[in-house]
């Protein structure tokens, strides 16, 4: 079975359906008798509902009903719920505005869902959304962290002091106030992270529908976490038993973190499945997605590195401030203010930290997670300034990170936010990263740059990642008499691959053809467990399915032991059998899956891991840059990951090169922009925000490093759907900066458009 | 909006002549979706950029989100439910397995019908020239190495003139 086991580049099981068109996502679904939804939203940043009249709306042909945030708050129907454990500015429990499925008092942002109209078809509720009345009132608002810091701004929430929804401390600012005073120099760094947005290619949708019978609501959508949604609609939102919601996920067209929340639209439809008494199916537009999908990123950044005269770090000093958009609900402020410094400190050994974190409000659409989830944003801040350092001492880049970094001698090391790396050989990536780029023969291909009037940057960063989230998932192995082995998980495929992945461990495992097994997920009614978020559904869930096999194998020869009237001590599993050593007594597992009560052999396992994992990795990026037009070409980039053991190397490939591509967005493409006077999306579609197309991108060429696998799961894989986007943008960017070094450029805002180069160029002509 | 007109149109898809009665409005993206079901054609943006919901009509790649259903009264349309049987597409599908060209595969369908008229239309085309050929077609989950390589794979097999490797 090694052919199809761990560690081979198999092509994967959800291709031929995808490729078919026979894959089923949620807009595919058309529920009998269904209705559609289409939302009014508010076209303010920050009004007050004064009335809102759907007379004319109602008389539309095909309308079923028009429902307000009056109607859900006479109904009931619960806010989006805020995450416990923060502290606002005040030190006390954060608050924020409580943002219910659909406006009630207030509308926050632009595009915020302010009604719904159900109607017969599609065209129908947009044609009558049109048509609710909606009166507002403008109110004062802020879109932007400037405005919503300075002194007199606006205050949005009485219990967010400051506008400061969240914020966090760590370090202790004296040690490291000294280790400044005593520092031979200090680097500095100070710029934006833009404000993304995700774009899964998919856009969100939800079918919903209610059993009056059985007074259970099912609701159908694109997720990556439907045990976690059945329990924020139902206890949250509904204010019903979990039990009572059943959320079923099909095929996922893209999730990156965006699709880990419930949104107020799929609440929305479920009640009024319930309301209207027939099912409700709603497909976001892509301008609905650019409005009221989640965003990423947004926040403004300052740092200081204190280092000793051969550049060994002495402290850090970093200060985080994020915009969360108008509501506290979902895992903004715990992006900007707890995650994101769980990696501050990168590979490197720090002896001195000082970090202040803010999350702020204002009239914007919420931020949440988006690939990597304020890791980008701390990987971005440290290898940027790691640079700055380097640039300043006048050392080479590679030279100054391999003087800080963390020994393996050091492992497990603790880090200054408290953090601990169970394993990582940074020394040892770094030595490989500047063979497999070439670093040494840099200077001859920046002579050929040169000959075409071709400015050439480079940059390298090491950097490391937090995955995991929460440190366990529950799966349900079952082997069946009709020779299955079915794997039941709260566990969701959105394009990872994560279903050809488990196949292999499973089959390897039990040592048996991988057509044998199937990978059940998607149904909250089937499986419950955390889901899929921060690079863990292999770190931990492919852990679950190898110590699901493991003991299914050990239930397998007690039983086998009982049917072949053998002391189980003596049983051997071999080939997907068990005999009695020795002998050629045996019995095939499913046939002793046969012979059990229900015919199946069935196995709960709750797989438990030791803390986060810590995939790590190198990346080299050259540039060449066009001085007349500005324009950014990636000639050249090379990745060493060390995702721990890995399991499917082509779908490692992947996750890195998708990674890459969405870091290269950020660096050189996108960008989301509010105006900051009325408080308008200005890039909602995507004709006005660039996302990376084939003709803007390189060959990427990555290598796996399997030297240090993890050492806290069973598995030894440590993660790897993050890793590109977290360490792809600083050294973009940094490669850039490199390049236009010389003419004193230090730094560019991201997106580093060709606008942007060719303005920097020109002002330091001028200069 | 009141008083609905419709009109009735006669258009081959994949294959099968198909007369039906849709509103002026209706995209034929929706058309091929909600009237005939085939949800094998997706929808990433509606406006025409994205590129996912690309089908052939008259044997050329188009976008079927920003076509009217009317205006293709009299035309042939191709899905990608269409492609089952044809051998272009069977060796485009299994170089994207082998490629890795797909993740998430909401793209999936648009980017095999402009992978097949690349390949079609075509044939001496370089690496450079189908990232540029492909450049209508947005994927977030690839970084479109993958897809790229398909292609380049299945233009070096049906080249009467193999190409020797860099």
């Amino acid at each position: 079975m090694a052919k199809f086991g761990i560690g081979q580049a198999i092509t994967r099981r959800e291709d031929q359906r995808l490729l078919t068109g026979a894959g089923t996502y949620v807009d595919d679904v058309a529920l009998p008798n269904q209705t559609h939804a289409a939302f009014v939203r508010s076209p303010h940043a920050r009004a007050r509902i004064v009335s809102i009249d759907a007379t004319n709306a109602l008389q539309l042909p095909g309308v079923v009903a028009v429902l307000t945030g009056a109607d859900l708050q006479a109904d009931g129907i619960g806010s989006m719920p805020i995450n416990p454990g923060l502290k606002n500015g005040a030190g006390k429990d954060m608050s924020a505005p409580p943002y219910f499925p659909l406006a009630t008092d207030e509308a926050r942002y632009v595009g915020q869902a302010v009604a719904v109209v159900i109607a017969e078809t599609r065209d129908q509720a947009e044609d009558a959304a049109e048509q609710v009345i909606v009166e507002f009132e403008e109110l004062p608002a802020i879109t932007t962290i400037e405005a919503a810091a300075a002194d007199g701004a606006v205050q949005l929430w009485a219990d967010a002091p400051g506008n400061i929804a969240a914020q966090t401390q760590f370090g202790d600012a004296k040690a490291c106030d000294a280790a400044f005073a005593g520092a031979a120099h200090v680097a500095k760094v100070a710029f934006m992270n833009q404000r993304l947005v995700p774009v899964s290619m998919e856009p969100r949708g939800t079918v919903a529908e209610f059993d009056t019978a059985s007074g259970r609501y099912t609701m159908r959508t694109s997720c990556q976490n439907p045990a976690g949604l059945q329990k924020t609609l139902a206890e949250g939102i509904l204010k019903v038993p979990a039990e009572k919601v059943r959320v079923v996920v099909g095929d996922v067209g893209g999730g990156f973190g965006m699709k880990t929340q419930l949104y107020p639209e799929d609440a929305v439809c479920a009640y009024a499945a319930k309301k209207v008494g027939r099912p409700v199916h709603w497909r976001a537009s892509r301008s609905e997605e650019f409005l009221a999908g989640n965003h990423g990123r947004d926040q403004y950044d300052e740092a200081e590195l204190a280092l000793d005269k051969d550049g060994k770090i002495l402290g850090l000093r970093v200060r985080i401030v994020g915009n969360i958009g108008a509501y506290g609900s979902g895992p903004g402020a715990v992006i900007v203010v707890a995650v994101g410094p769980k990696v501050i400190t990168g590979v490197y050994h720090i002896p001195a930290l000082d970090l202040r974190a803010k999350a702020l409000l204002t009239n914007t659409n919420l931020v949440g997670a988006y690939r990597g989830a304020g890791r980008p944003e701390a990987i971005y801040l440290i290898e940027r300034l790691m640079d700055q350092a380097a640039a300043d001492l006048k050392m080479d880049p590679a030279e100054l990170r391999r003087r800080n970094l963390i020994q393996p001698a050091a492992m497990p090391y603790k880090t200054l936010m408290g953090e601990k790396f169970d394993s990582g050989n940074f020394p040892h990536m770094l030595d490989r990263i500047l063979e497999l780029a070439d670093w040494k023969g840099y200077e001859k291909r920046r002579g050929e740059s040169k000959a075409k009037g071709k400015l050439r940057g480079r940059a390298i960063s090491t950097f490391l990642e937090w995955t995991g989230v929460v440190h366990e998932e529950a799966v349900r192995m079952e082997v069946a008499a009709d020779g299955k082995v079915r794997v039941y998980t709260a566990m969701q495929a959105m394009g990872q691959g994560i279903e050809t992945s488990y196949v292999q461990i499973i089959s390897e495992t039990l040592d048996i053809d991988p057509d044998r097994v199937e990978i059940v997920q998607g149904d909250s009614d089937v499986a419950q467990g955390i889901g899929s978020m921060g690079s863990r559904s292999l770190y931990i869930g492919g852990s679950a399915m190898m110590t699901a096999s493991k003991e299914t194998i050990e239930k397998g020869r007690s039983l086998a032991g009982d049917a072949l009237e053998a002391s189980s001590s003596d049983i051997e599993y071999k080939d997907g059998k068990f005999t009695v050593a020795g002998t050629d007594v045996g019995i095939d597992l499913f046939d002793l899956a046969g012979r059990q009560p229900g015919k199946r052999i069935s196995i709960d396992t709750l797989q438990k891991v030791d803390g986060p994992s810590w995939p790590n990795s190198c990346h080299v990026c050259e540039v060449e840059i066009d001085p007349e037009t500005g324009v950014v070409e990636i000639v050249k980039y090379t990745t060493l990951d060390d995702v721990g053991r890995v399991i499917n190397p082509l779908i490692v490939a992947g996750q890195v090169h998708g990674g890459i591509a969405q870091a290269v967005g950020q660096a050189m493409l996108e960008n989301t922009r509010y105006d900051p006077e009325s408080g308008q999306l200005l890039t909602g579609s995507l004709q006005d925000y660039a996302v990376p197309r084939a003709d803007d991108l390189p060959d990427f060429a990555q290598y796996c490093d399997e030297s240090t696998p993890c050492k806290i799961n069973p598995l030894g894989a440590k993660g790897v759907g993050e890793l590109g986007t977290v360490g792809g943008t600083p050294t973009v960017v940094n490669a850039i900066v490199d390049a236009l070094r010389p003419m004193g450029i230090q730094n560019l805002e991201m997106p580093v458009t060709p606008e942007r180069v060719w303005q920097a160029l020109r002002t330091a002509k001028a200069a | 909006m009141a008083g609905k007109t419709t009109l009735t149109i006669g258009i081959e898809v994949n294959g099968e002549q198909v007369t039906h009665a849709v509103e002026p409005r209706t995209s034929l993206a929706d058309f091929l979706r909600d009237t005939l079901g085939l949800t094998g054609t997706n929808l990433g943006c509606e406006h025409g950029v994205c590129g996912a919901c690309t089908v052939e009509i008259d044997g050329a790649p188009a976008r079927s989100c920003i076509t009217l259903a009317v205006a293709c009264d009299g035309a042939s349309v191709r899905t990608t439910e269409g492609l089952a049987d044809d051998p272009v597409a069977e060796e485009l599908r299994a170089a994207f397995k082998a490629h890795h060209a797909l993740q998430c595969g909401y793209c999936t369908s648009g980017m095999l019908v402009t992978a097949r008229d690349i390949v079609m239309r075509l044939p001496e085309a370089d690496e450079a020239r189908v990232r540029v050929e492909l450049a209508g077609n947005l994927c977030r989950c690839t970084g479109y190495m993958g897809v790229v390589n398909a292609i380049v794979a299945v233009l070096a097999a049906r080249s009467p003139h193999p190409r020797q490797d860099p």
